[in-house]
């Protein structure tokens, strides 16, 4: 009996509070370093191959959704149409409407699209001030040239209105 | 510069891991959209797609603008991933003493923190000293509490307790400086020191729960080292402290227990161990305690009493004996791997995440302590890093099976078309267009030389022009009576007034003549070069093609040479999950054997006991 009391002893005055107790250094812990850094390589290899075989910069699009503060605007979901036709519709859950709040940016689709202009129309549906149901769309006519064309829909708060607003820029 | 800094200072692998530092709630100001991509996966702990998506955009160059923090930030996306030696490799480059000083102290913080993680204590205690001076106290106090730990783990104890004495701790963390400073004076052989130090904490007064569980923890602690050092009566008053809902309250109770009974006063111990062994649980203390309650009362004299709950006991260990060799039988089966796969929620993992509940494993509840243990935790995490690898590669595979049959349509697609469009560049053959336009520059040459202004005359006026020529004649022609020499003036009038109006408008005309062949040019040549590049295209298309095809099948090489290797280094974690969890069940198992070995052997002393004291039968 006297032991398991040593035992008890030492596991809570020997092992650090904050930090976890040690851990011998493994081969395999190196192993798994090793080819997380191979996988990860490799990944990026196959994305860009994906990427270059089914959105070949001559035609590739993509439409990019951002948001500025957004205290007067409560993002829930994106609807994207070009030249008529529905190409995203995204429900946001809370950790991705904080990832766009803290200045991420979020590639909500890519496709491909012929040279010339194409009618872009944005949906953006969500609370308003208040805490009122808002939807809104915002068109724009997009010019697709020669490389891969960039939009980014915009969340943006007016400060002297106290509105959202909802800007689309082409990069 | 400064200000991306400041952002990224808060934003790198703090938000997995600090307890103080709050993640970037600033938002980042995005001028590539794909620098801010990489945020939105960062931001949301998605290391694995944020550093693939991260390398591409290098690749591509699309962060002209992020050069230098999307750099930066690849080092704090490795170092969360777990990719330790690349990140401290990567800031080795990037990062030197004279660089941001703030940003130089805080990669120095996870360097030295996952070094101490991972048991490299040398090269941990090596950058600890690369850290400098916050101005943020509670990271001061994080940093004090991890260089104490690190030279705990060096045998460094007096120094680990001298380095947190000359700590200023802000509000919130004076309680977790002085446990450690206790427990490193105590492993310094500074016993009375120590014991003033824990002694002091824990009469500390606070509201939260996370300070009253670390005040319960300091008097648990210092109980039993005074037990262990021989002064019961002095254990039992800090004994006394922990709180009867805390998460020790049945270490506290089972050595309240012992506290009495080493002084002597048995009827005092069974107060706790009896409402130990009242409690359902089979954790050590309370195993202890159906051990130590017929132990009192045999101290007592109560010898029937004692043969009941010894026969109790035995009973208790029994039954707990055949639920662990279930719960062994479980984790040799492999049941227990497969409950780890099904809670895992396929995300990519990394280092610094924490694992899931793991309530539904089997023979969790006698796992408890192997579980959250640090060395199961980090061999879990192998685990289900190694599958999320595992699934990103076979997925790839899959898809890289149809990028075959798109390069093949697209082959095909060629080959059918390629002969029409060959015979349209010959139709419309650029150099024909250009010699077209080089004989019409020839033309406005000579135009211009001559100047005679009919040479400019647009179609209509040229047939006009022409008709007054052809009435002209005909009216010459006529006799010469006076009507038709009327008609012959009138004609020459129009003549000259057409004449007069192509000549007054030439200058206008030869300026525009020039610059509709300038626009042409333009035209010819863009033609020119676009039927070039088409012409180039079609010759290298196959070229192309045969490219492709090159790509995925090397893709694919490295895909089916890496997966054995991880499918190896997953067998081996799980191996090593199954025997930690083992090598917990079967000392558990011991003890408990040990247990009712002791158990067994005081029931039959009692009743020899009693059958040599008649009197005390029933």
């Amino acid at each position: 009996m006297k032991n398991w009391l040593r035992t008890i002893c030492s596991s809570l005055l020997l092992v650090p509070l904050l930090v976890a107790a040690e851990t011998q250094p493994t081969g395999l812990q190196d192993e798994v370093q090793n080819l997380k850094k191979q996988v990860l390589e490799l990944n990026r290899d196959l994305f860009l191959l994906e990427e270059e075989l089914l959105f070949p910069s001559n035609t590739q699009v993509s439409v990019f959704v951002s948001m500025d503060v957004g205290e007067f605007f409560q993002l829930d979901s994106v609807t994207v149409q070009i030249d008529g036709k529905e190409v995203a519709n995204y429900l946001y859950t809370q950790q991705e409407i904080d990832a766009l709040v803290r200045g991420g940016v979020q590639r909500i689709h890519i496709g491909n699209l012929r040279n010339g202009e194409h009618e872009l129309v944005a949906f953006f549906t969500g609370k308003g001030p208040h805490g009122r149901d808002y939807r809104r769309g915002a068109t724009t006519v997009i010019t697709k040239g020669l490389g891969p064309k960039y939009v980014e829909l915009k969340i943006v708060d007016q400060t002297n209105n106290h509105q959202p607003e909802f800007d689309v820029k082409e990069w | 510069m400064r200000r991306a800094l400041q952002i990224l200072l808060l934003a790198i692998p703090l938000a997995a891991a600090g307890t103080v530092i709050a993640a970037a709630k600033q938002p980042q100001q995005v001028r590539d959209l794909h620098y801010g991509e990489v945020l939105f996966h960062f931001y949301q702990r998605d290391y694995f797609t944020a550093i693939t998506h991260l390398m591409a955009a290098q690749e591509q160059e699309l962060l002209r603008h992020h050069h230098t923090e999307a750099n930066l930030l690849l080092g704090g996306l490795q170092l969360s991933y777990g990719l330790l030696d690349e990140a401290d490799r990567h800031f080795s480059t990037l990062l030197t003493p004279d660089s941001d000083p703030e940003l130089y102290g805080r990669v120095s913080y996870y360097l030295t923190r996952i070094s101490h993680q991972r048991g490299f204590h040398d090269k941990a205690f090596s950058t600890l000293q690369k850290i400098g001076k916050s101005d943020d106290k509670a990271m001061q106090a994080e940093v004090a509490v991890l260089g104490a730990n690190i030279r705990m783990a060096l045998g460094q104890n007096k120094e680990a307790a001298d380095s947190l004495e000359v700590v200023k701790a802000p509000e919130g963390w004076e309680e977790y400086l002085r446990i450690n400073r206790g427990i490193a004076l105590l492993r310094a052989g500074e016993i009375e020191k120590g014991r003033a130090v824990l002694d002091n904490l824990g009469t500390a007064r606070s509201d939260s729960d996370e300070m009253k569980a670390l005040r319960d923890r300091a008097n648990l602690g210092l109980g039993y080292e005074l037990l262990r050092a021989g002064d019961p009566e002095k254990a039992r008053e800090f004994l006394n402290r922990v709180r009867l809902r805390g998460p020790f309250m049945q270490a506290a109770l089972l050595g309240a227990g012992w506290a009495d009974a080493e002084l002597g006063n048995y009827e005092n111990a069974l107060t706790p161990w009896l409402t130990l062994i009242q409690l359902a649980s089979f954790d050590p203390p309370v195993q202890e305690a159906h051990l130590a309650v017929p132990y009192a009362l045999t101290k007592l004299g109560d010898q029937q009493r004692a043969i009941y709950y010894y026969d109790h006991a035995i009973r208790y260990y029994d039954s707990e004996e055949a639920e662990l060799a279930h719960a062994i039988s479980s984790v040799e089966s492999g049941a227990l791997l497969s409950m780890l796969g099904q809670i895992d929620t396929g995300d990519s993992g990394g280092w610094l995440r924490s694992n899931s509940t793991l309530e539904e494993v089997p023979a969790g509840r006698y796992l408890i302590d192997v579980l959250s243990g640090h060395d199961f935790q980090e061999e879990l995490k192998n685990y289900r890093d190694l599958g999320f690898l595992q699934n990103v590669l076979d997925d790839w595979l899959e898809n890289t099976e149809i990028y075959y049959d798109m390069v093949d349509a697209r082959r095909q697609a060629y080959a059918q078309r390629a002969p029409l469009v060959r015979q349209r560049l010959l139709e419309a053959d650029a150099e024909t267009l250009g010699s077209r336009w080089h004989q019409l520059q020839v033309r406005l040459q000579e135009q211009t030389t001559r100047g005679d202004p009919l040479g400019l005359a647009s179609s209509s006026e040229k047939q006009q022009w022409e008709k007054l020529d052809s009435v002209q004649a005909r009216l010459r022609a006529l006799p010469a009576e006076p009507r038709f020499r009327d008609m012959l003036d009138r004609a020459t009038w129009l003549r000259g007034i057409l004449y007069w109006q192509i000549q007054s408008d030439y200058r206008a005309r030869l300026w525009g003549a020039r610059k509709q062949l300038d626009t042409l040019k333009q035209a010819v040549d863009e033609a020119a070069s676009r039927q070039q590049r088409l012409a180039g295209q079609l010759e290298t298309a196959r070229a192309g093609f045969d490219g492709y095809d090159a790509r995925i099948n090397a893709l694919r090489e490295r895909i089916r040479k890496l997966l054995p290797q991880i499918q190896t280094a997953r067998n081996s974690s799980s191996n090593r999950i199954q025997r930690l969890a083992r090598q917990e069940l079967e000392s558990r198992n011991q003890r408990l054997v040990s247990y009712r070995n002791q158990a067994r052997y005081a029931l039959a002393r009692a009743y020899d006991q009693l059958a040599g004291n008649p009197e005390a039968r029933p």
